[in-house]
């Protein structure tokens, strides 16, 4: 663990819980941008943790940057805090200055712009679907082709199209769609399987952790709530159906953390598929589970707009189904034990043949 | 609110070497012919034999000091072991509950003579003991135990009766949780106390239950006017309850609730892989995803336990999750393969899912019901 988690963390924590109410949420939903929040979190340098000082970053490292996303989770904010902070990673891996306006990114296997050099600049065109934040961000980073080449390249999101789509948690899921646009643009020729893999394995990690923070703020509100409401003239966590949900909900929550926990210093030390894939799979399914559990112990009050439950339990209905479902995890899983040395599923349970740094590395 | 970020384990190098020597000190002896693999060995799997050559090894109590037999080494690597003994199906049931809690419980509460005198043979894997807890009319309910013991001069008397005592008719020694005075109506927890009984002594008796397989690894055991002398008081007279739940943290923390049934899903998988069965194969990956998660946490409660935290809740929280899963195994096996489950079948899918299915009903009884554990964590969290 790097020295300044623990006070990055607090800063954070401090921050989100003072500011990112839940009239701020509803806000944001009715589609106000949150400067205020934006600017405080600038500020606190959470868009450049785990890129080094001597870069323009805040310094610490991924894991921590990771540890922050769960909070982001945990109190529902509603910015592209996440996508800053990837795109982020991913412009110093390539060498590119760090951005602190909001920021997004698509990074696919299907959807490429096209880039034609001419006299006054580049001109690009394409579509890009399910941008999360983008009528927001001011930039894109994305693939694009020029010829036979992929580049990497963040784009200025300037008189482009968008149309309008949501996640259930309202958070934004744009289709931007860019016609002749002309820019002056800093292009990097990458390796466009690598760099997809990296990016849906950071973006896969976030998913889960933010799951996973949600799931930790569900679960102390729910036992909160058992507390506090009366039923036959006793707090209803004394029934013991409720208490099995509780225990449902607590084992759901603990084994999700503890795996995006496990996958978080894994994926600091040698970017292994296999504890992040187990925590997107476990995270996702958990997911489901958690919401309905804490829904059905709510009762009525958790299902109306007033309540707060639902501000959380849209962002697991929804995040369970972004960078890839359980069925996508777990082919990956599949993929990559019959490709592995391993001659047994318990050789490759217990990492014994696995070797340091097998992960995918962005070349210069 | 109750904190649920377990520890982060990371083995070592050298930890993953010392799983290496155990994995290839297994596959040795399963390829002389010690044992077969089998789902729920730890329960069904009596081997005096391989019991004593795991003793030698310095495996069985090997987190206990040195001058009580014990091998010194950490929590983790007593995790290593055990997990390595459950995924090979060996036969550990004659130790496993010696290993597990009896030991720790001694070397807890116990005397100074009582731990020279058990803790080295239990190391040495020639000492087993059974658990002495469910009664035919405390069940979940186990602060109503009626066995009680009478003062008498130089021990206890102890009349009553113990049932589900997984492996009796093998052990040696049973620690008996008793009365040692009347119930208390205002303090159902009080009054109770552990004893050690021989179970050689004049006045136990044994009779077998056959589980529903028809095999008699379970037993009912008798006490009438069993002679108990004093230095076989475990702990405080009356303090029972509390040692009692301090030994079935260690009961319910370990890999065992979660490992029962690995055998049949390894041999699911090496099917797959085999066909090279993509589909499937993702469909049983789910099952690795929550393997994988449900270990981090079991592994977590070793380093807990290294720390000398207090795993109570967090070990009841994991046996729930990992029992359902051991269950799981075989449903998903059985829609994914289409075999008929047969105790007497050559083929290994066929065997390990009899073994499985027949030994389920057991997994999220033993050790405390799903529904008492979960009272256990929610009630764990309301307090907070």
């Amino acid at each position: 663990m790097s020295d300044m988690r623990d006070l990055m963390v607090e800063l954070a924590e401090k921050i989100l819980k003072e500011n990112c109410t839940k009239e701020l949420i509803d806000q944001a939903e009715d589609g106000t941008w949150q400067q205020k929040l934006w600017d405080l979190l600038e500020e606190a340098g959470i868009f450049t943790i785990g890129i080094p000082e001597e870069n323009g970053g805040t310094g610490g490292d991924y894991a921590d940057g990771f540890h922050i996303l769960r909070l982001i989770g945990k109190y529902a904010v509603p910015l592209p805090v996440s996508e800053t902070l990837i795109v982020n990673w991913l412009l110093h891996d390539s060498g590119f200055q760090t951005e602190t306006v909001p920021t997004t990114l698509s990074i696919k296997n299907d959807e490429h712009i096209h880039i034609y050099e001419k006299e006054n600049g580049f001109h690009v065109s394409g579509t890009l679907t399910d941008v999360p934040w983008g009528r927001y961000a001011k930039k894109l980073l994305t693939l694009a082709k020029i010829g036979n080449e992929t580049h990497l390249v963040l784009l200025p999101l300037e008189n482009v199209q968008i149309e309008k789509m949501n996640n259930l948690a309202g958070e934004p899921m744009d289709t931007i769609k860019i016609d002749q646009l002309v820019a002056q643009l800093q292009l990097k020729v990458v390796d466009e399987a690598a760099l997809i893999e990296r990016a849906q394995q950071i973006l896969a990690l976030s998913k889960a952790v933010m799951i996973s923070g949600a799931m930790e703020i569900i679960l102390d509100m729910t036992v909160q709530y058992t507390r506090e409401r009366e039923q036959f003239g006793r707090p209803i966590h004394r029934q013991q159906a409720v208490q099995q949900y509780l225990a449902i909900l607590a084992g759901e929550t603990a084994a999700s953390l503890t795996i995006t926990n496990k996958a978080i210093e894994t994926f600091q030390q040698n970017n292994d598929v296999y504890e992040l894939a187990s925590a997107k799979v476990k995270t996702n399914e958990a997911a489901g589970k958690v919401a309905e559990l804490a829904h059905q112990v709510h009762g009525a009050i958790g299902v109306t707009h007033e309540h707060r439950l639902h501000q959380l339990t849209r962002r697991l209905w929804s995040w369970r189904e972004e960078v890839g479902n359980e069925n996508d995890w777990a082919e990956k899983l599949a993929i990559k034990f019959l490709n592995s040395e391993d001659a047994t599923l318990w050789e490759f349970l217990t990492r014994t043949n696995s070797k340091k740094s097998s992960g995918v590395k962005v070349k210069d | 609110m109750y904190n649920f970020d377990l520890p982060v384990v990371e083995f070592t190098e050298e930890q993953n070497n010392f799983r290496q020597e155990v994995r290839a000190f297994l596959q040795k002896e399963k390829d002389k012919g010690t044992y077969e693999t089998r789902c729920d060995s730890w329960l069904n799997g009596f081997n005096p034999e391989f019991s004593r050559k795991l003793g030698e090894k310095g495996w069985i109590g090997i987190t206990w000091p040195k001058k009580y037999g014990g091998a010194e080494r950490s929590a983790i690597d007593r995790y290593i072991v055990i997990e390595e003994l459950l995924a090979a199906g060996a036969p550990v049931a004659g130790h496993w509950i010696a290993d597990r809690q009896s030991g720790p419980l001694l070397l807890r509460f116990g005397t100074e003579e009582q731990k020279n005198f058990y803790l080295p043979k239990i190391a040495k894997g020639e000492c087993y003991f059974a658990i002495g807890m469910s009664e035919p009319n405390s069940g979940s309910d186990l602060a109503s135990v009626s066995t009680r013991a009478e003062k008498t001069d130089g021990g206890w008397i102890l009349n009553g009766s113990k049932t589900w005592t997984s492996g009796a008719h093998h052990a040696h020694y049973m620690i008996v949780l008793c009365r040692t005075r009347p119930k208390d109506p205002n303090n159902r927890h009080a009054g109770l106390s552990q004893l050690i009984v021989d179970l050689s002594a004049p006045g136990v008796s044994i009779r077998p239950i056959k589980y529903l397989t028809g095999a008699a690894h379970f037993n009912e055991v008798f006490f009438e006017n069993v002679f108990v002398p004093d230095e076989n008081l475990v702990g405080q007279e009356g303090n029972g309850w509390k040692q009692n739940m301090a030994e079935l943290a260690y009961e319910r923390s370990g890999p065992e609730r979660i490992l029962s049934t690995f055998p049949l899903l390894e041999e699911l998988i090496q099917e797959l892989k085999k066909e090279k069965d993509l589909p499937r194969l993702t469909e049983s990956m789910k099952l690795v995803a929550e393997l994988n998660s449900l270990r981090q946490m079991s592994v977590g409660v070793a380093q807990y336990l290294e720390e000398g935290k207090d795993v109570a809740i967090t070990a009841a929280l994991i046996k729930d999750m990992g029992t359902k899963f051991e269950k799981y195994v075989a449903e998903l096996t059985r829609l994914l393969v289409n075999r008929k489950p047969s105790l007497d079948s050559k083929n290994r899918i066929e065997k390990y899912l009899a073994q499985s299915i027949l030994h389920a009903p057991g997994f999220t009884l033993r050790g405390g019901t799903t529904e008492i554990l979960r009272g256990i964590v929610a009630k764990g969290m309301v307090a907070q």
